[in-house]
C-alpha cells in the first residue's frame, strides 16, 4: 500500500451504494470473475478498467443480474439482490447501460426516454381502463421531464426522429437520458464514449458530472484512459478477474502493478 | 368556405390510406352491386361479412402478439378452437356434457378456458425467448386437435359438435327473427359491436406506457428488463389478451356456423391469420383490420375461381398458390405491410403537438 494506492478493493467505506463481496463466476474452466469484493462509494464515480477479458463485462452481468453468478453477494442500498432478475436490480436502484447501443426499433427518440420512468401507472393494464386520469397526468409529467431531459442533454432536435435513425454518438446521449429516467441511485456504464469523437466524448463527461452533482452515483467501464482518469475518482483496476488495486487515477496511473497487467501479460492489446 | 371533417380527414391520409379506402370502398360497391344484382346471394353475402369480421377478430388477436410484443404464436387455429369449443359444450343440444345454457354464458366459458389455457402454456415458454414459445405452440395447437379428435367422450370426437343456439337464440325479440338472411345480419352486428369492443379495448392498451413497454420488449428483451420492466410479466399479459380475443373469434364463428369440427382447427388457419397481420402491417391495429378483410377475399374468392376453371383443375392447390404469390408481391413491394403503425405509443390527449404524420381523425 503506497502513494493512494490499495493493494485489492477498498472495503468498509462508510456509505456504499453498491457493495459486492465474494463474487464468483466460471464459464466452464474459465474462472472470469474469481473473489471479487468492490464498493462503490455514494456520490462518486467510480472508473472500472483492466486490460481486455479481465472480467469488467462480465462483472456489470453479473451485479445486473443478467448472469447467474455461482458465489458471493451484492447489495444495492442496503438491499440484497443476489441472484435477482435484473428488473428487481433496477427497482433496487441500479440501472446500467450497454457495451452497444440499443436501438428501438420503430420508436421515436421521445418514446424511448418514456420507456424509462419506473412503476408508471399506465403500465396496469387495470388502470389503463379504471384510472385514467391518473394515467393521463402521469403522462404529461413523464413527457415533460422527458423533454426537459432531452433539452440538458442538447438532443431536444430529435425527439421525434425514429431511434433507428439516429448516429451512434446520439443514441449514446440517449441511452444516457433514458438511464436518467429511471431516477436510479447507481448507473452503471459500460464504455460510454467507445467509438465516440472526442468533442462528444468531453460533453459526456460534463454530462455525467452534472447528474453526479444531481446525485447520480456512477461505476463506469472504459478503455480511454484520458477520459475516466479525468473523470473518475478512484479507479478500480480489474486483472484476471479479480481486483488488483484501487485508488486515485495519478497513483493508478503509475503503478507498477497496473503497469504490468497493462503491458506485461500474454496476448493483450 | 370551410373544410368539411370528411375532405379534412381524407386530406390527412397517406398514400397508402386512400388507396385502402378507395379499395374498401370499390369492395363496398361490388358487395352492393352484387347483392342487388342477385349474382350475390344476399344470406350468403351477409354470411361473407360476419366471416370477415372473425378473421378481423383474429387479426387482431395476433397482432397483439406478433405486432405489439413479438411473441410468435403458431395456435392461433387452438386459440380459436378453444373459444368455439367452449362454447359449443355449454350451449349446443347435443353436447356431450348433457346440459345447455345461454350464449352468453358461452361466451365467458369460451373466453374463460383459452385465457387458462394461455398462462398455463405461457408459464413455462414466455421465460425462454421466443423462439421457444413459437415452437411450443407449434406443439400446443396440435395437442389441442388431438385431445379434441379423440377425446369423444368429451368432445364428441371427429364428428364435432353441433346444434349450437344462434348468439341471439334465447332473446325476447332478436330470437325470433326468421333463419336465413335476418339472421346473418344479425351475426354482422354481432362481429361488428365485437370489434368495436376491441378495437377500443387494445387501442386504450396499445398507447399507453403498457404498450411502449411492450414495444421494448419486442426490439429488445434485455434492454427492457435493465430498465426495469418485469418482461415475464408484460409478455404474459400480452399472451393472455391476445389469446382471449382469438377465442372471441371462435365463440362468434360456432353461434355464426352452429356447428364446429376439429378439422376446423386445422393448422392452415392459424397461417392466413398470420398472412393477414403481416400484409396488413404487423404492429397497427388498423393494419390488423384490413388484413382480416383481405383473407376472406382471398380464401372465399379463390373458392369462386373454381366456377371458371375447367372441372379437373386443382382448385385447391392453387388457391394457396395464389395466397403464395400474393405474400411475395405484399413483401417485395410493401415489406412493412400495407398500413403500418404510425403513431407513437404515447396516451393520446398528452402531447401539445400531434405526430408528424396524424393531421386529421386518422386511427391508431
Amino acid at each position: 500500500m503506497s502513494d493512494g494506492v490499495h493493494e485489492g478493493a477498498v472495503t468498509g467505506k462508510p456509505d456504499p451504494v453498491l457493495k459486492v463481496d465474494g463474487l464468483r463466476k466460471a464459464f466452464g474452466g474459465l474462472q472470469v470473475t474469481d473473489d471479487v469484493d468492490l464498493e462503490v462509494e455514494r456520490g462518486s464515480i467510480t472508473g472500472l478498467i483492466g486490460p481486455n477479458g479481465a472480467g469488467k463485462s462480465t462483472f456489470f452481468n453479473l451485479v445486473s443480474g443478467f448472469y447467474d453468478l455461482d458465489d458471493g453477494t451484492v447489495t444495492v442500498n442496503d438491499t440484497d439482490v443476489t441472484g435477482r432478475e435484473p428488473h428487481e436490480v433496477a427497482d433496487a436502484g441500479l440501472v446500467r447501460t450497454f457495451q452497444t447501443p440499443r436501438k428501438l426499433e420503430g420508436m421515436t427518440v421521445r418514446e424511448a426516454m418514456l420507456v424509462g420512468p419506473q412503476h408508471q401507472t399506465g403500465e396496469s393494464i387495470r388502470a389503463l381502463f379504471t384510472n385514467r386520469s391518473q394515467v393521463l397526468a402521469e403522462e404529461r409529467s413523464n413527457l415533460e421531464r422527458a423533454m426537459e431531459t432531452l433539452e440538458r442533454f442538447e438532443i431536444a432536435d430529435f425527439a421525434d426522429t425514429p431511434a433507428t435513425e439516429l448516429s451512434g454518438g446520439q443514441m449514446k446521449l440517449v441511452e444516457l437520458a433514458r438511464a436518467t429516467m429511471t431516477e436510479p441511485d447507481i448507473l452503471l456504464l459500460d464504455e460510454p464514449v467507445a467509438g465516440v469523437n472526442p468533442t462528444l466524448a468531453n460533453k459526456l463527461k460534463g454530462f455525467i458530472r452534472e447528474l453526479n452533482d444531481d446525485g447520480i452515483t456512477f461505476l463506469v467501464i472504459e478503455h480511454d484512459m484520458g477520459f475516466i482518469m479525468d473523470l473518475a475518482d478512484p479507479i478500480v483496476v480489474l486483472d484476471q478477474g479479480s481486483v488488483l488495486v484501487e485508488g486515485e487515477p495519478e497513483a493508478v496511473r503509475t503503478d507498477d502493478r497496473v503497469i504490468d497487467a497493462y503491458l506485461g501479460g500474454p496476448l493483450d492489446e | 368556405m370551410a373544410a368539411n371533417p370528411v375532405t379534412k380527414w381524407y386530406a390527412g391520409l397517406t398514400t397508402a390510406e386512400s388507396n385502402v379506402v378507395w379499395s374498401v370502398g370499390v369492395l363496398v360497391v361490388l358487395f352492393v352491386l352484387g347483392v342487388g344484382s342477385g349474382v350475390l346471394n344476399l344470406a350468403y353475402g351477409l354470411f361473407l361479412l360476419a366471416l370477415a369480421g372473425m378473421y378481423v377478430l383474429l387479426s387482431l388477436g395476433l397482432n397483439v402478439h406478433w405486432g405489439y410484443a413479438g411473441l410468435i404464436n403458431f395456435s392461433v387455429a387452438a386459440f380459436w378452437g378453444l373459444g368455439a369449443y367452449g362454447t359449443a359444450l355449454v350451449t349446443a343440444r347435443d353436447s356431450p356434457l348433457g346440459f345447455t345454457v345461454d350464449p352468453i354464458v358461452g361466451l365467458f366459458v369460451g373466453l374463460g378456458l383459452a385465457a387458462v389455457v394461455a398462462v398455463v402454456i405461457g408459464i413455462p415458454t414466455l421465460r425462454l425467448r421466443t423462439d421457444y414459445l413459437a415452437i411450443a405452440t407449434l406443439g400446443l395447437a396440435e395437442v389441442i386437435r388431438s385431445i379434441i379428435n379423440n377425446q369423444s367422450t368429451w368432445t364428441n370426437g371427429p364428428s364435432g359438435i353441433l346444434g349450437l343456439p344462434l348468439f341471439f337464440g334465447n332473446w325476447p325479440i332478436l330470437g325470433s327473427v326468421p333463419r336465413g338472411a335476418p339472421t346473418y345480419a344479425l351475426d354482422v352486428v354481432l362481429v361488428a359491436v365485437f370489434i368495436a369492443i376491441t378495437y377500443w379495448a387494445l387501442r386504450r392498451l396499445h398507447l399507453s406506457p403498457w404498450g411502449r413497454t411492450v414495444r421494448t420488449i419486442r426490439a429488445d428483451e434485455d434492454l427492457a428488463e435493465a430498465l426495469g420492466k418485469d418482461t415475464f410479466r408484460f409478455k404474459m399479459e400480452a399472451f393472455v389478451v391476445g389469446s382471449v380475443v382469438m377465442a372471441l373469434a371462435g365463440v362468434f364463428y360456432a353461434h355464426l356456423n352452429l356447428a364446429i369440427t376439429p378439422s376446423d382447427l386445422d393448422p392452415i388457419q392459424t397461417f392466413y391469420v398470420w398472412i393477414a397481420v403481416i400484409l396488413g402491417g404487423s404492429g397497427s391495429n388498423r393494419g390488423a383490420f384490413f388484413g382480416g378483410l383481405i383473407l376472406v377475399i382471398i380464401v372465399q374468392g379463390t373458392r369462386f375461381l373454381g366456377g371458371v376453371l375447367p372441372a379437373n383443375f386443382p382448385a385447391a392447390a392453387v388457391r394457396l398458390l395464389v395466397i403464395g404469390l400474393l405474400i411475395l408481391a405484399v413483401m417485395y413491394t410493401r415489406q412493412e405491410g400495407v398500413l403500418p403503425p404510425q403513431h407513437e405509443l404515447i396516451t393520446p390527449g398528452t402531447t401539445e403537438s400531434d405526430g408528424p404524420v396524424s393531421t386529421g381523425g386518422s386511427d391508431e
